[in-house]
């Protein structure tokens, strides 16, 4: 019964299951797994199966059911979902339990999914393995001993291990596609202002993006054509209409331009990744594509230029967690927090206590881009990092421009390795953010991209192949996601 | 690079992050680590290129559609916007003193 989204929706459309039973397929699974994968934060038993049973009535009403009807979708916990906590990975959100819906969830509950849960992640979706959450890694069902990817890693998780056939992540330099990619999902990160913002805890606002999981294309894209759209709730979210994602699943990919851009085969590049991922190529090629040599020149500055300003604006959003409005608040000792010798001058009470809240909720990958954020806009150095930032931002856009006017989309990898193991790149924060490296420029230039699984290694672990297109043509990037995936299956 | 640990100290106040010594030593020896990779930047020519604050050519909401009718909606109830207050006095957000 580990059925994909479309075949869900479809067998519950048509009275052939129920919602309730669909619903207690999933909660069976999740038990079953959960322990030993550590995917769901909080699992919301009665919630589901009081939604199922709604669903089930209004069927039996004769009414028509959403697009979604019966499936089951986990939901990133940055996501804000009424009544029901929303830890963010965090100790400071531990039991914050959110007074309204995110967006996307509203749009999800009208299109009669089935929510069963909130799932673990990088705390405040910072990091790429899922290690940074307060609650403990998740572990890839493909591998145990190995990450699953982040910061979504338990959505990822939550689909590949076949607990949910869709979930929804967030996107802020690869939170979706690296997961994606090794756990052997399929992940969307749609274009910046696609899907609104409204409810999802901010990281980095210029870059954040909701997006879906799902095991095949086509459950992404129907997914994503719920969520998408304008919200006057999110000033970012655009207007542009929302195109037929499902319909360009079935076009033709004969005639289609793709870049293969060779900044994306350099040093560092995993040799079993890069066989795979041009294999894919291959083959779209003998399917009719056009590839074309294309540059990108500005990719190798693209992680600087993103850790400095997705720190920036983290330090900025990260303010609001101060022990007042919610989450957790420290009142330390007057007489230990503000004496001693050579302590230095005296905090107020109030100060002393955002950072007694801040320093015991916040863990160290956080504590560690607050600070690089807080430095590279502090005078003197505002200049020479984020400023400058902002302008390799401009050269990285303008690449993607220059490459679209040659290219229907970009085909590359998505990660330069397949999953490493846990616990191997933790001691070197930096290593861990250079394996970002090939999602980082597309959320720098605001552009959607999907990571849809292509040949394993030989010890049997996914690989990703990363499909970019121009801004708001998901489209383009559905049909050759979809295409590879069909030519997997023949 | 190692960022000097007053630099270090200067931030964690601007931050309002009360930390350790400990702490403090480890992260100045981090953050040094990655300015030092993110000064690669300094080297690349970005004479007369504009900054990005957000990706252009896309419009927010309000241009396609003008802006959206001023009209008063329902929004959190006190209960509820109070509801996750780790301290709530006098139907209010409770705060220690800050009068010095």
């Amino acid at each position: 019964m580990n059925e994909d989204v479309i075949a869900i929706a479809g067998r519950v459309q048509r009275g052939e299951t129920t919602a309730v039973a669909v619903a207690e397929h999933a909660l069976g699974r999740i038990d079953a797994m959960n322990g030993e994968l550590n995917a769901f934060l909080t699992v919301a038993r009665d919630e589901v199966l009081e939604q199922a049973r709604k669903i089930d009535a209004k069927r039996a009403r004769g009414e028509a059911l959403g697009p979604l009807a019966g499936v089951p979708i986990a939901l990133k916990d940055a996501l804000c979902t009424r009544g029901l906590r929303t830890t963010c990975g965090s100790k400071i959100l531990e039991h914050w339990v959110p007074p309204y819906d995110a967006t996307v969830v509203t749009k999800l509950r009208e299109a009669d999914a089935l929510l069963p849960g909130k799932t673990n992640m990088d705390e405040f979706a910072m990091g790429s393995s899922n290690e940074s959450s307060a609650f403990g890694p998740v572990k890839n069902p493909r591998d145990r001993a190995r990450a699953p990817g982040g910061s979504s890693g338990g959505s990822a998780v939550a689909v590949a291990a076949g607990m949910t056939p869709a979930a929804l992540g967030s996107d802020t330099g690869g939170s979706i596609r690296q997961p994606a990619s090794f756990t052997g999902t399929v992940g969307v990160k749609p274009t910046y202002g696609r899907v609104s913002r409204f409810g999802l805890v901010a990281f980095a606002s210029s870059l954040d993006q909701i997006g879906p999981f799902a095991t095949d294309v086509r459950g992404a894209a129907r997914v994503l054509s719920v969520i998408a759209g304008k919200d006057e709730r999110d000033m970012t979210c655009l207007a542009a209409p929302v195109d037929d994602f499902e319909g360009a699943c079935e076009a033709s990919v004969r005639g289609l331009r793709i870049g293969v851009p060779e900044e994306y085969f350099a040093k560092g590049l995993d040799p079993e990744v890069e066989a795979s991922v041009r294999a894919a190529i291959a083959r779209l090629e003998a399917d009719g594509c056009i590839v074309k040599k294309v540059h990108l020149a500005h990719t190798r500055h693209a992680v600087a230029t993103y850790y400095v300003l997705a720190t920036a604006e983290a330090s900025s959003n990260l303010a609001r967690f101060d022990g007042v409005r919610y989450g957790l608040r420290v009142e330390p000792d007057r007489r230990v927090a503000g004496g001693g010798v050579g302590a230095g001058p005296t905090k107020s009470a109030l100060r002393a206590m955002y950072g007694a809240t801040r320093d015991a909720g916040f863990g160290a990958e956080v504590k560690r881009r607050i600070l690089l954020g807080t430095f590279v806009l502090s005078a003197g150095y505002y200049d020479a990092y984020y400023l400058k930032a902002q302008k390799v931002r401009t050269l990285i856009r303008r690449d993607f421009d220059a490459a679209f006017g040659e290219v229907d989309a970009i085909v590359c990898p998505t990660a330069p390795t397949p999953a490493f193991l846990l616990g191997e790149k933790t001691s070197d924060p930096l290593s861990m953010y250079l394996s970002d490296v090939y999602t980082l420029p597309a959320s720098l230039a605001g552009l959607p991209a999907i990571s849809v699984p292509c040949a394993p290694t030989a010890a049997g672990l996914p690989v990703g192949l990363q499909i970019v297109a121009p801004a708001l043509r998901e489209a383009t990037m559905f049909t050759l996601a979809s295409a590879w995936e069909g030519s997997t299956r023949s | 690079m190692d960022l000097d640990l007053d630099q270090l100290r200067h931030m964690a106040v601007l931050a309002e992050l009360s930390l350790g010594e400990d702490e403090e030593r480890r992260l100045a020896v981090e953050i040094g680590r990655i300015v030092a990779y993110v000064a690669e930047l300094e080297a690349i020519d970005t004479t007369s290129i504009p900054p990005t604050a957000h990706v252009a050519g896309i419009e927010p909401v309000r241009s396609g559609d003008g802006w959206r009718a001023d009209v008063a909606k329902p929004g959190l109830s006190h209960d509820e916007a109070l509801a996750g207050a780790p301290r709530a006095e006098h139907e209010g957000f409770a705060v220690p003193g800050f009068i010095e």
